[in-house]
This record gives C-alpha cells, structure tokens and sequence, in this order.
C-alpha cells in the first residue's frame, strides 16, 4: 500500500510543479503586460486580441468543457461507452493477473498485494471511471504557450521572454517535482497580489480603458485557473485514495474467501466484487459532507475560470459588429417580458386556446 | 488453505478475454446495424403549441371508462417519452387499455431564449394554460393531475395554488421534502453555488446534470453496465431496449437558469416547500391547500428521489382521502419494470377510476388492487398504504 499510496504523493506533487510552471508563466506574463504598459503601447499591442480569443477560448474550454457532449449519433457514442466500459475492463484484468498468480502460488495477502498491482495502470482505469483527463492540464498549458508565441510574435516581441520560459515549462511537464499546490496557489496570490498593488497600478492609468480592464481579467483568469487547478487535484486525489482503500477492501475480501477454502471462480467474479466493493467506498465518500463541500468548491472554480473567460471574449469582442453575450441577455429579458404581456392581455381577452 | 485457482482456472480467463473481444466485434456490427431507436410511440396528436411546449392528446383506440382526462407531467430534467418506451413496456399504453384518456406534456429543449423562465411561468404559466385547455375540451371543470419526478413537484405546487381545477393528484416519485439527505443528489445540492451555476450557463446543459447522475453509481453506469450490456449482444431487440434506454438517459434537455435558481436555493438548499414558505409568482405555496384526493406513489430503492423525500407529502397535504403506494423498486423501475407494468398502472388506473364520479367512489371489477391498510397521519386525516 505505501508505494501505492507513494505514486499518488509523487502524483499530487508533479501537480504542484505545474501550478508552478502556470505561476512561472503568469509572473512572466505580467512583466511583458508591465513593459506594455509603461511604454503606453496599448493601442498596437491589442491588435493581437482576435488571437487571444481563439488561443485563449480553446485552451480553457478544451480543459474544461464537459465530456460526452452533445449526443449526435447514439450508436457512435454507444460503441465509444461499450469500448471505454470494455477497455476498462480489460485493464483490470491485467490488474487481476499478477494477484491471480499469487493466489495460485500461496502468497495473496492484504499486505503483499501492494507490490504486485501497477499503481499507473490502476489510476488510469480510474481516471476512465471519473472521465478525468490526465492530458487536460497539459492541453491547457500547451494552448496557453501556443496563445502566447502568437501573442508575443504580434506585440512586437514584448512577450518573447515570456514564450520563451513557458516552451521551457512545459517540457518540464512530465517530470516530477517537489511541492504542494495549495502552497503553490499560496505563492501566486502573493505575487499576484504584490504585482497588484505595486506594478499593476499602471493599468489603473485612465487613458488605458478597455486595454486595461482586458489585461487585468486575463490575470483574473490565470489566477482563476490555478485556484481551479489545485481544487481540482484534491479532488482527484481523494478520489484515487479512496480506489486504492476499495482495492484493500477487495483483497481482503478475496483472502477471506480463500481462506474459508472457498474457490475464485473466474475473472468475473473478481470484477463483480470489485464493482460492489467499489461502489459502496465511493458511496461512503460521496455521502459525506466533506466530500459535498469540495465538489461545490471544485465546481465553482471551474465556473468562476468560465466566467472572466465568457467576460474576456466579451472585451475582446466589443469593437466587432456582431451581438455579444450580455447583448443577447438583454434582448431575451426583452422578448421574455413583452410575451409575458402579450400573453397576460390574452388572457385578459379570454383568448384561451382550445 | 485450499488453493481456489489451478491452470484450469488460468484457461478459463483466456476464454473470457477472448470472449469479450469477440463480443465487442459482434457488438459494434450489432449496434451500427440498428437505424433507428424509436421511442414514444403510442399514437398521440398534438393539440397545442406555445414557445417551446408541446401538448399531446393520446389516441384512445378503445372506450374511455374513466371520464376525467388525466395530464401527465413530466420532469424539466429528461423526456417524457420514458413512460412509453418500448412498446411492451409503456405505462401509457397501459393505462390507455385501462381506458383512461391521456394528455402529455413535452417541455421541450430550451434555448438561450428561455433563460428567463421562472417557476412560476412553468406552474402558472404553461402548466396552466394546458390545464384550462383541457377542462374546456373536456367540458370538466377539474381533471386529473399525475406528476413524475420533478413533474410531480409541479403538480404539487399547482395543486396548492389552484385546487380547484384539480379533481385527483397523483405524484410519481417526487420530492416534496428536501431536508433530506438520503439522496447524493440532495447533499449535492445542498453545497452547490446555484448563482453561479445560472450566471455562467444561463441555460445549464443537459451533459452537466448527466455526468452528476454517472457519478451516482461510477462503476455500474460506466463500466459494469457496457460489459453486461455485451452479453446481450446477439439478441437485436435486446440491444434496441438498451439502446432505447440509452436514449433516455442522454436525451437530456437544458435547464432554464432563473428556474433552476428557485429549484435549488428554495426547494434543495432550503426546504421551503415542505416549511410552507415557497413564494410562486408572488403566492405562497400552502401544501394544505391540496384537498383533493392523493395517490403518492414512492419506489423504496429509489437512488435518485428517495421515499424520505417522497413519503411526507401525505403529511403535509389537506386532502382527507390520500393514499401512499410503495413500489418495490428503484426510480427508473417504476417507469419501465415488469412489476410497474403489472402492478403500478393497472392501480393508478383503478384508483383514478374509483374517484372518477361525484364522491361516489366506482368500483372496477377487472382491476386488482392489491392490499391495503390505513394509517393516521399527522393531519389527522386517513392515509391508505397500498401495497401491490
């Protein structure tokens, strides 16, 4: 059980390196944002906007939109859930191998199997199970640096530095480092706070306007985005300690069985037991008030990361001649009143169909 | 110590990996064989329209021995034609042999358009508006209320505001008391920030409430399901039932965000309902006002709405003929099991029959009811258990 629970340590901690790889980009971001400013070359530089929007819009969403969406073809999409359930299944069955080989040789026990289950294999069965995207956080920083080079290539290489150091980041990606991200998330308000209240005050210079209140919802939205990120971790990684307590649950109760003299009869079994067992730890989490509490944290992250999004193509947005979001509102609030009249004097004329 | 597997046994799982691919094989040219998964298909026609609501009369192809129309409404969360999807599974289509004339709600997909749709416009609004339409094509002055699930909410609520246009309420596993926290969906609820839900969304998508229920039951719904679903692979209809329910389940409309604020800040997050603090367009919610008779249908291993929800409108309501039915299932059972079918609508429509005549309660020989007993509540009226 410790290496297991050692791999979801070292996973946790390679989550804190890439909150510090986001801290890293943001800092750098903030000193182009600073040289921009200073310079007053507001003007020039938000030509590159419609880039940020795409770049931007694709990255955040990527990571974020829900999964499964938009049920086109049924049986597509079937297929797709018939093969995911299968592969899942499958891959506990190269889980179920080598305890199957220890059952057969004697040796099966709650405190040997530890040593014989792949702890990655087995978070990846359960990232299936969760429809967690391990590659989420790497799309967005992927995205994030893709924005930026073209950010960087159209201000006129005032961003440079800063792609630079975020190509850099993310090959650093895969490899693990030491480190929380809540202590991360702890540093970058800090920064984010000191930039705000000492460098930052140059976007509160009037003449800037719309640039300014552009600038500073992209850092409310990398700020938003590293929050989510931490959220977001120890939610997952409750989730996979609470697998790894399913998975002792299981052997436990496979050595009882044995040890009662009583026969595994196939695979199957193992996967029912294993769903049973499963289902009744992650029920317990689910039930509990801790566990509600985080969720309605990590959702509102994540909605918080939408919304300065939605504002930011808004700004983005605004000099183009198409209707904008809050634009829409207000003309939905319109047309919902005057059918609510319409309708209310309707009835007032006894127009009741029939 | 016995050792449970020999190399028998390591043979066996050989021929169960290899099973499994071939099943997949076989599965994927079973599923893109089937073109189309047809759903709601009892004969119906549509008698009104208004924005994104539909309304259905059912076709009665035999004689109508129940004479106050009933209107079934469904929940905003999913579609209604769950309660008539497969032919041979359809509780329409069995109430309407037990000679019940039949209207149906569809709410629709809402767009962005809808996003200012309150509570009130749904239960005073549309709701309304179909309920008075019926009365005057039927020349009654009440008719028969059945809500399901959240529908059932709403026929409560309606029930309350306007009792009398109601002449029989029945409720299908519906909340009433919120307190609850037997129900994931309850304790969910209860820590969700529901103002920022509605100000991202507006409309709040179908595939955020689906991935809430997949979270119910991970391993069964994402896993256990499809690998069991494989066995039934060669077996066409079998797999058309499946499919059928798969529509169902991903068939999920978009919630209207000003609605959905009320829905959980008053009802999940507050209980308001149950307290007798709900304000629906400016009107408290009174459940006392509910005098009519009331056949409170519960399934006790529902997951979703649990009978601790359920079960306390019997005690919240005026009515002084109230009946509670225990369905020994879960919530989907209740639409399209074997024992809903034999058991839950042929007493629907016996109790609806028997309440059918000016206080004269008709008795209906071919229906059986099933046993009953009486219990007091805390309204002092009598409420009948039925049990099937």
């Amino acid at each position: 059980m410790e290496s297991m629970k050692s791999f979801f340590e070292t996973w946790l901690t390679s989550q804190g390196h890439v909150l510090d790889s986001l801290t890293e980009m943001v800092k750098k971001y903030q000193q182009s944002c600073w040289v921009m400013g200073a310079e007053g070359a507001g003007a020039p530089a938000f030509g590159i906007f419609p880039n940020m929007y795409t770049s931007w819009t694709t990255a955040v969403l990527n990571a974020l939109r829900e999964k499964g969406a938009a049920d086109t073809n049924l049986m597509q999409e079937t297929l797709f859930k018939t093969l995911g359930g299968s592969n899942a299944y499958l891959n506990l069955y190269e889980i179920w191998l080598p305890l199957l080989k220890a059952i057969q040789g004697k040796t099966l026990s709650p405190d040997t199997y530890k040593d014989l289950t792949d702890p990655k294999k087995y978070k990846e069965m359960m990232d299936r199970v969760f429809g967690f995207d391990p590659e989420a956080i790497s799309q967005v920083a992927v995205q994030a640096s893709k924005f930026l080079e073209a950010f960087a290539g159209s201000a006129q290489h005032f961003m440079k530095p800063w792609a630079e150091a975020s190509e850099k980041n993310l090959k650093t990606f895969p490899q693990m480092m030491e480190g929380r991200p809540q202590a991360y998330m702890q540093t970058y308000h800090t920064l984010f706070n000191a930039f705000d209240s000492t460098i930052g005050r140059i976007f509160h210079v009037p003449p800037i306007g719309k640039d300014r209140e552009k600038v500073e919802l992209l850092l409310r939205s990398f700020d938003d985005l590293s929050v989510y990120l931490a959220k977001s971790t120890e939610y997952q990684h409750t989730m996979y300690v609470t697998g790894l307590t399913a998975l002792e649950k299981v052997i436990t109760s496979i050595t009882d069985k044995i040890n009662r003299g009583e026969d595994i009869k196939g695979f199957d079994e193992f996967f029912d037991l294993w769903v049973d067992i499963n289902e009744k730890t992650y029920f317990d989490l689910f039930q509990s008030e801790e566990f509600s509490k985080m969720q309605g944290e990590l959702l509102e992250t994540a909605l918080n990361v939408r919304q300065h999004n939605f504002k930011l193509m808004e700004l983005h947005l605004y000099d183009y001649p198409i209707a904008l979001r809050s634009e829409m509102d207000d003309l939905y609030k319109t047309i919902y009143e005057l059918k609510k009249k319409v309708k209310s004097l309707e009835k007032q004329f006894g127009e009741v169909p029939a | 110590m016995k050792s449970p597997c020999d190399t028998s046994a390591m043979k066996s799982f050989v021929i169960e990996l290899g099973d499994i691919s071939t099943k997949l094989i076989m599965g994927s040219k079973t599923l893109t064989g089937i073109e189309e998964i047809d759903v709601g298909t009892a004969p119906k026609e549509l008698v009104y329209e208004e924005d994104k609501l539909q309304l259905y009369h059912y076709r009665q192809e035999g004689a109508v021995t129940c004479s106050v129309p009933v209107l079934i409404v469904y929940a905003l969360v999913n579609r209604q034609y769950m309660l008539d999807l497969q032919p041979d599974r359809s509780i329409i289509r069995n109430l309407l042999q037990h000679g019940m004339d039949l209207y149906i709600i569809d709410w629709g997909y809402p767009t962005k358009a809808d996003m200012y749709l309150t509570l009130d416009d749904y239960i005073s609004g549309y709701l309304n508006t179909c309920v008075d339409l019926i009365r005057k094509k039927a020349g009654k002055s009440k008719i028969n209320l059945m809500g399901i699930c959240q529908g059932g909410t709403f026929c409560g609520i309606y029930s309350a505001l306007y009792p009398d246009k109601v002449k029989n309420l029945v409720t299908l596993v519906a909340p009433f008391d919120f307190s609850t926290n037997d129900g994931l969906l309850f304790s969910w609820s209860k820590n969700m920030n529901a103002d920022a839900l509605v100000d991202t969304y507006r409309i709040i998508p179908g595939d955020f409430l689906n991935a809430g229920y997949l979270m119910l039951m991970p391993f069964t719904l994402n896993i256990r399901k499809y690998v069991d679903m494989l066995d039934l692979i060669e077996d066409k209809d079998k797999i058309l039932n499946f499919l059928r329910m798969e529509k169902w389940i991903f068939d999920s409309p978009g919630q209207t965000g000003e609605c959905l604020r009320q829905f959980i800040k008053d009802c999940y997050q507050q209980n308001k309902l149950a307290k007798g603090e709900l304000k629906v367009g400016g009107r408290t919610v009174d459940l006392r006002n509910i005098t009519m008779p009331l056949l409170n249908i519960y399934a006790s291993a529902d997951h979703l709405v649990p009978p601790s929800a359920t079960k306390p409108l019997n005690d919240l309501v005026g009515s002084a003929d109230k009946s509670l039915y225990e369905f020994k299932g879960g919530h989907i059972g209740v639409f399209v099991g074997t024992k809903s079918q034999k058991e839950l609508a042929p007493a629907i429509s016996q109790w609806l029959h028997e309440r059918d005549g000016n206080g004269v309660k008709k008795k209906i020989p071919d229906i059986k009811a099933g046993r009953t007993k009486t219990e007091k509540t805390r309204q002092g009226g009598r409420s009948r258990t039925i049990r099937p």
